[in-house]
């Protein structure tokens, strides 16, 4: 803290300014209360030139954007009287001072006119001691409007602007399709996704209010005086500490967010939270808080027994455990057989010959047409499908999904362009046609196109299993942000796309009685190479998480107990058959045994892959902040939605979905 | 190129279109907050503010008031009159008319058959002053039941009875200004930030200002007690042991206001004799209180010490067997150290309901208007006089208190009942006796906003009443500020304002034909004005009026017509000020015009943790629910952040009986069971537990309410249970039944 201060100092200051009650009379922005509080009023006279992470705090200074642009709030034209409107804001939380009342929260849903399941800012809280020893330390936590917003760089639609006015970080509903991907990586829970509207929607800054000089509304309510906003880097009058951190608060690196903290008044060294989230905050050497699992945690009364827990394995994301094993099984069933016959494999070419090349192009076309199929219902607006292709400049989701539609375009014209080789389309076209269309265009050229297709398939993929790994590389939820999702997308592409082709291809080539060796060879390989990619990431992935003092090591204990058997189970499938495949391809040849045995190998690693993404997605736990008894209390809400208290809308929990 | 984009996005907020703003006083608790009403040019209410220049929030509201708007038409009110025979049968709609004779006739009936004491009305806090007083005017003028009061007897009934003892006469003396002032703080079972955070924000911006020594006493480590400077985590009861200790401290070292003790008190010798005995020596009273000898002594030095201290208290002291003696001994502690009507030095109670102060100046509930006595003649007179009636129709003796009402309705000496904005199957101790008690009624008459409030299930007629803004009136709140609500809004449905029910009902006895009843709230508080006149009356109003309480956002009382004449003088931007502080001259309400100092023993009758009871049950509230959660429940941006039961438990204690955080638990006690949700935390001693008591079929299953000797209030905090597991899917289907609106 010292050292950035005084390297602040050495930057030039914008002293002397006094800012007055900004001149609002008859603003259309927002009415000023007939005699309105100095509490409620901006009061920056000073204003720094950089922040505490060297970033201008002018941002017309930063961006060269003009000044005085209007912000058109609900399309009104009139430029707001505030002389800071160009300067980067954020909150000041004095912990110290949080009474937990509830009344920012109460303002924000007011003025934002939110129903009991969404907030833009909620209040939850950490606690510790032994009575009557004992403290809470209540957080209360909206949008930061960071210096890098990951929710803007995230979204796949560019539904976020970051605004040179204030650096407000404001989001359009209407342009958002509710994929949720913001939701994902912002590390404070900001973006809030309605389920029933479908669409994300978030802190607003109150730049209504702003406009005419006016604090935020939770900042003009707060009780406890605990909540304050200014200029960043400004301290108000009254307090002297500008903390980045405070037990329970994610690690600020990950956005620059634009909040300081007072907390002067020690806490204890361990403080639990008290929602269901098994993480707890320790002090550590430096006097900050680690995070650390809580094996005490309240959805794991059993402590730390092993449970099944097979149908929690379902959740909001399992058309997103589908698209990832349907995409990447697509892209490695065509991948093999193509590849192979390019590079003259006799068995591979011999197969391309065969009438089962189509069909199996066809079926690699669907699945990943389910995929993404699956992967659009998953969103809240699913019409607007194609606004996903809108911030490929910055989104992974975004490139994710130009990859994979991009592989299964090509696809798909490979497909078209290997028809007329076809043996079974040659005989529908000259029963049906009048052979029609190989009167068109001759065989010959129509493979050179192909494989042409073919080969902007393969790129196309790649990008898009990349990006689709990229997606999960997300700071904010530790248990993904492990190199163990490329092992596991690209060892799964490999392990489950070698086992779909090679099933066509010996089973084909058996019929016709072609020797279908070789393929049978490449495609165990295949399958032994991907499983252990996918097993090797697992274990590294299992040790970094068990030693992790992050949110990680809390998502690997549930992985550990609650998920244990299945868990255990998986792992074990794994093993054994790693074990199976080697001994397939050591000892088994291709006799009608080694084929039996491949098959199980097969549906063994459909079984481990199925169950292995499903966990994936249900044991992430995100770096958000602490909730409360009810509130933002997922063990709760999930409470709630099985014992029907859910249907209450005052509950505030949205229920299940009929 | 974070924020470039060619085509930039619209930025929508909901945007109000307000054209006009109805001034109001919040409806729930007593800090008296004003609120700014909205309306759009359809006249609908579509949001509110706190009143910036109001002195009382300045601008703040806490989470109830801020969404207090959004229960107009919330799920549940009542939207005509509904009547049945029995109460197992089903309503069936009425006019206003036929349930009005309904009432009118069975009262008659019951009177005429069993006396005119064997009709009781109960009636609440949360009512405009102006139908308290029509109220009053009915029950006492017109039906004539001795066995009339209100539910204030849960809340505040101690301190108005503690006040009358020490002083002669009800009324907090300081306000929430004495906080600038003080230089030593000390709260009573008082938790300001959950239950008055309004006053605790006023609290926080004197101690921002200035730091004061704040002591809190409380079994709990509640918000309040985390922050104070010294927290007295206080064996539940025992409140009178600290102080009478406390008082051995201050006259054994001298450090007394002598002066002030001789000029203004009467009972120095008394209490000195008491308070000196071993009992209270702090080296035998720790044992008994919870609290070490040395705090005893640290605590008493220096609250005698600073040049001003104050006290607050609220349900801790209130809501016990030594409520009214828990009151009088924390003005013997302002009175010896002179710490009385002056700023920064009081004796504040900080009241629960809104109205509060107003059914206890103005109701008649124990007595006549305008703190009158039924036991002096002259007040009997001139009301009577005032009124029109004859002075024989009152009766001479004050009858029975809201919790002896029910007992004698057991005991069958009443047969018939009119509650008004009151839910005793929620809020009156052991639900299982007044389940009972309620069965056996003759005749009820519910009158509330809400048709599903849950003692709506025994009643033989519902009355839907209009509620806050939909009607006009007054409120005092805790500092004696008068503040008005302006109606905002039709009445919903058929529903009515309180005084037009009583208005109407007068029309249907004999002495309403002869007593005036106003039309208008305005008209009754005209009447009001002339009865609060009178020489060496502190309850004096009569300078106030409508307009007047509006431009000062409030107006404490007394605010006399020479008041009012001074403050023609102000220019349009100043505001009238009524009086900051009682008893500054140290004259007070009693025949020789000094304050009593009450000797008060300690008695221990509480029901203790046993060997088979083995947890203190303690209650009390959320900040954001308000008392039976009637309305608050009904709002989802409160009861989402409380929206079942649970109960606060030692994790320690948890630890021995395998009970787990966020899972059930049934508690038992020697009235009955309740199942709760176990949240652990250490803000709880290991052998206490705390329950929220706003819940339907919870806290008040348990509780036993023994009630104060003076106060009749019952000891809601004070009582033992005992912890069983319970099947979690069963208690989880319970949890949800017994949520049901």
């Amino acid at each position: 803290m010292n050292e950035l201060v005084e390297g602040l100092s050495s930057g030039k200051q914008n002293t002397g300014i006094v800012v007055e009650t900004p001149k609002s009379d008859g603003s259309t922005l927002w009415e000023i209360r007939t005699e309105e509080q100095p509490y409620a009023f901006l009061s920056d006279n000073e204003i720094k030139e950089e922040n505490r992470y060297g970033q201008k705090i002018d941002l017309v200074d930063l961006t060269g954007l003009p000044e005085d642009r209007s912000m058109f709030i609900n399309e009104n034209p009139e430029v707001g009287c505030n002389p800071n409107r160009n300067k980067q804001h954020g909150f000041f939380f004095t912990a110290d001072n949080c009474i937990g009342c509830h009344a920012c929260e109460a303002a924000c849903s007011e003025k934002n006119e939110n129903p009991a399941h969404i907030a833009f800012r909620s209040v939850g809280y950490v606690e510790g001691g032994s009575f009557p020893d004992y403290k809470r330390m209540n957080i209360s936590m909206a949008c930061n409007h960071c210096d890098d917003p990951v929710c803007l760089k995230g979204c796949p639609t560019a539904a976020y602007t970051k605004h040179a006015e204030y650096g407000a970080v404001l989001q359009d509903p209407d342009t958002c399709f509710g994929c949720g991907y913001c939701t994902w990586v912002c590390p404070y829970n900001a973006p809030q996704l309605d389920p029933i509207q479908g669409q994300v929607s978030k802190c607003n800054m109150c730049v209504d209010r702003l406009e005419v000089g006016l604090k935020p509304s939770c900042v003009s309510a707060c009780v406890g005086n605990a909540l304050d906003f200014g200029v960043i880097e400004n301290v108000p009058e009254n307090r002297d500490q500008a903390k980045t951190s405070i037990p329970g608060f994610p690690d600020p690196e990950i956005t620059h967010p634009n909040i300081r903290f007072q907390q002067i008044t020690q806490m204890p060294d361990e403080m639990k939270r008290t929602d269901s989230t098994p993480v707890k905050y320790q002090k550590d050497e430096k006097g900050g808080y680690k995070t650390v699992v809580n094996q005490a945690a309240s959805n794991n009364s059993k402590g730390q027994q092993r449970h099944w827990n097979l149908g929690k394995l379902s959740s909001r994301e399992t058309p997103l455990v589908l698209f990832t094993l349907m995409a990447q099984a697509s892209i490695g069933a065509f991948a093999l057989p193509f590849i192979g016959s390019q590079f003259g494999v006799e068995s591979l070419v011999a197969f391309r010959d065969t009438v089962a090349y189509v069909p199996l192009a066809i079926l690699s076309f669907l699945m990943v047409g389910l995929g993404l199929f699956m992967s659009s219902m998953h969103l809240g607006k699913p019409k607007r499908f194609y606004r996903g292709f809108n911030n490929w400049r910055h989104s992974p989701v975004c490139r994710e999904g130009l990859g994979i539609a991009a592989f299964m375009g090509a696809l798909g014209m490979h497909i078209l362009f290997s028809l007329p080789d076809n043996s079974l389309f040659q005989s529908l076209d000259s029963t049906l046609f009048g052979g029609i269309f190989s009167q068109l265009i001759s065989a010959n050229w129509t493979i050179s196109i192909a494989n042409v297709f073919g080969w902007l398939a393969l790129p196309s993929a790649l990008v898009g299993l990349y990006y689709m790994n990229r997606c999960y590389r997300i700071k904010a939820r530790p248990f993904w942000n492990h190199w163990q999702v490329i092992t596991s997308f690209f060892g799964n592409a490999l392990s489950l796309g070698a086992f779909i082709s090679g099933l066509v291809i010996v089973t084909t080539l058996a019929l016709l009685g072609v020797s279908y060796s070789s393929a049978l060879i490449i495609a165990g390989v295949l399958m032994l190479v991907g499983l252990t990619a996918e097993s090797i990431g697992l274990v590294a992935h299992g040790k970094a998480m068990n030693d992790a003092t992050h949110e990680g090591a809390a998502s690997h204990f549930i992985q550990c107990t609650t998920f244990g058997n299945t868990y255990y189970l998986r792992n074990t499938l794994l093993g054994f058959n790693l074990l199976l495949m080697a001994g397939l391809l050591a000892f088994a040849g291709d006799g009608t045994i080694a084929l039996i045995g491949w098959a199980c190998a097969g549906l063994l690693l459909v079984v481990s892959s199925v169950v292995g993404r499903a966990l994936f997605y249900v044991l992430v736990i995100p770096t958000t902040m602490p909730g409360a008894f009810f509130w933002k209390n997922k063990g709760f809400e999930q409470h709630a939605r099985d014992i029907g208290l859910a249907e209450m809308p005052q509950v505030g929990v949205i229920p299940n979905a009929h | 190129m974070l924020f470039g984009r060619k085509n930039r996005k619209p930025i929508v907020i909901p945007k109000k279109e307000v054209v006009e703003w109805k001034y109001s006083t919040c409806n729930y608790c007593s800090t008296g907050c004003s609120i700014e009403l909205g309306l759009n040019d359809q006249g609908k209410v579509v949001t509110s503010r706190g009143h910036a220049g109001a002195d009382v929030n300045r601008g703040k509201l806490c989470i109830k008031g801020l969404l207090e708007h959004d229960l107009f038409d919330s799920a549940g009110r009542g939207s005509q009159p509904l009547m049945r025979d029995k109460a197992y049968e089903s309503f069936e709609p009425a006019s206003w008319d036929q349930a009005l004779d309904r009432t009118a006739e069975k009262i008659k009936d019951i009177q005429e058959k069993y006396g005119r004491d064997a009709f009781a009305v109960v009636s609440t806090g949360q009512l405009m002053t102006e139908e308290f007083y029509t109220l009053g005017k009915l029950a006492r003028g017109c039906i004539g039941s001795n066995n009339y009061d209100g539910n204030t007897t849960l809340c505040m009934a101690s301190a108005v009875s503690g006040y009358k003892r020490s002083f002669g006469s009800d009324g907090p003396p300081g306000c929430y200004e004495d906080f600038e002032y003080t230089e030593c703080f000390m709260a009573f079972g008082s938790n300001l930030p959950e239950q008055h955070p309004i006053i605790y924000w006023r609290l926080k911006e004197a101690r921002e200002k200035r730091s004061f020594p704040m002591i809190v006493v409380d079994p709990r480590v509640t918000m309040l007690a985390q922050f104070a400077d010294i927290h007295l985590p206080i064996t539940p009861g025992t409140d009178c042991v600290l102080i009478n200790s406390m008082l051995h401290v201050i006259f054994s070292e001298g450090l007394q206001d002598q002066s002030y003790i001789d000029a203004h008190t009467n009972g120095s010798k008394e209490l000195i004799e008491l308070v000196m005995s071993d009992t209270y020596d702090p080296k035998v009273a720790q044992h008994v209180c919870g609290i070490d000898e040395d705090r005893i002594r640290t605590v008493a030095r220096i609250y005698a010490r600073a040049g001003s201290a104050m006290s607050i208290w609220t349900m801790g002291i209130n809501q016990s067997t030594h409520g009214s003696d828990g009151v009088a001994n924390i003005n013997n502690l302002n009175l010896v150290t002179g710490n009385i009507g002056k700023p920064g030095g009081t004796s504040l109670s900080i009241t629960g309901q809104c109205n509060a102060m107003g059914t206890r100046e103005w109701s008649s509930c124990s007595g006549l208007p305008g703190y009158r006595y039924l036991e002096n003649e002259k007040d009997r007179e001139y009301i009577a006089d005032f009124w029109g009636i004859d002075p024989e129709f009152f009766p001479k003796k004050r009858g029975l208190a809201q919790t002896d009402i029910f007992p004698a309705i057991e005991t069958g000496e009443i047969k018939g009942m009119w509650l008004i904005a009151t839910n005793p199957m929620t809020s009156m101790a052991d639900t299982a006796r007044m389940r009972k008690i309620m069965e056996k009624l003759d005749f009820l008459v519910v009158q509330d906003c809400y048709e599903d409030v849950e003692t709506n299930q025994f009643s033989h007629v519902y009355f839907p009443a209009a509620v806050w803004a939909e009607k006009e009136g007054c409120h005092t709140n805790t500092e004696r500020r008068v503040n008005l609500t302006r109606t905002a809004l039709q009445c919903y449905g058929d529903s009515k304002p309180d005084l037009w029910i009583f208005n109407q009902l007068s029309k249907r006895f004999d002495n309403g034909k002869v007593i005036n009843f106003p039309e208008s709230a305005e008209g009754a508080f005209e009447e009001m004005k002339k009865l609060s006149v009178g020489a060496g009356r502190t309850l004096d109003i009569s300078g106030m009026s409508y307009d007047k309480i509006e431009r000062a956002q409030g107006i404490q009382w007394p605010y006399t017509e020479a008041d009012a004449k001074r403050d023609a003088q102000l220019s349009p931007e100043e505001k009238p000020k009524g009086a900051s502080r009682l008893y500054t001259d140290g004259k007070f309400q009693t025949a020789d015009g000094k304050a009593n100092l009450i000797s008060v023993d300690f008695i221990n009758n509480n029901e203790q943790p046993c060997q088979d009871f083995p947890f203190w049950l303690n209650s009390g509230r959320v900040v954001e629910h308000f008392h039976t959660r009637t309305r608050t429940g009904k709002v989802g941006n409160c009861n989402k952040f409380s929206p079942t039961p649970y109960m606060e438990m030692n994790p320690d204690a948890a630890a021995e009986l395998g009970v787990v955080h966020q899972q059930y638990v049934r508690l038992a006690s020697r009235r009955g069971d309740a199942v709760v949700m176990v949240q652990l935390t250490h803000r709880v001693p290991r052998n206490m537990v705390f329950i929220p008591f706003h819940y339907h079929d919870c806290v008040n299953r348990l509780t036993l309410g023994l009630l104060d000797p003076y106060s009749r209030q019952p000891a809601f905090k004070q009582c033992s249970v005992r912890i069983e597991p319970v099947d979690q899917d069963e208690a989880a289907a319970l949890n949800v039944q017994r949520r049901a609106f």
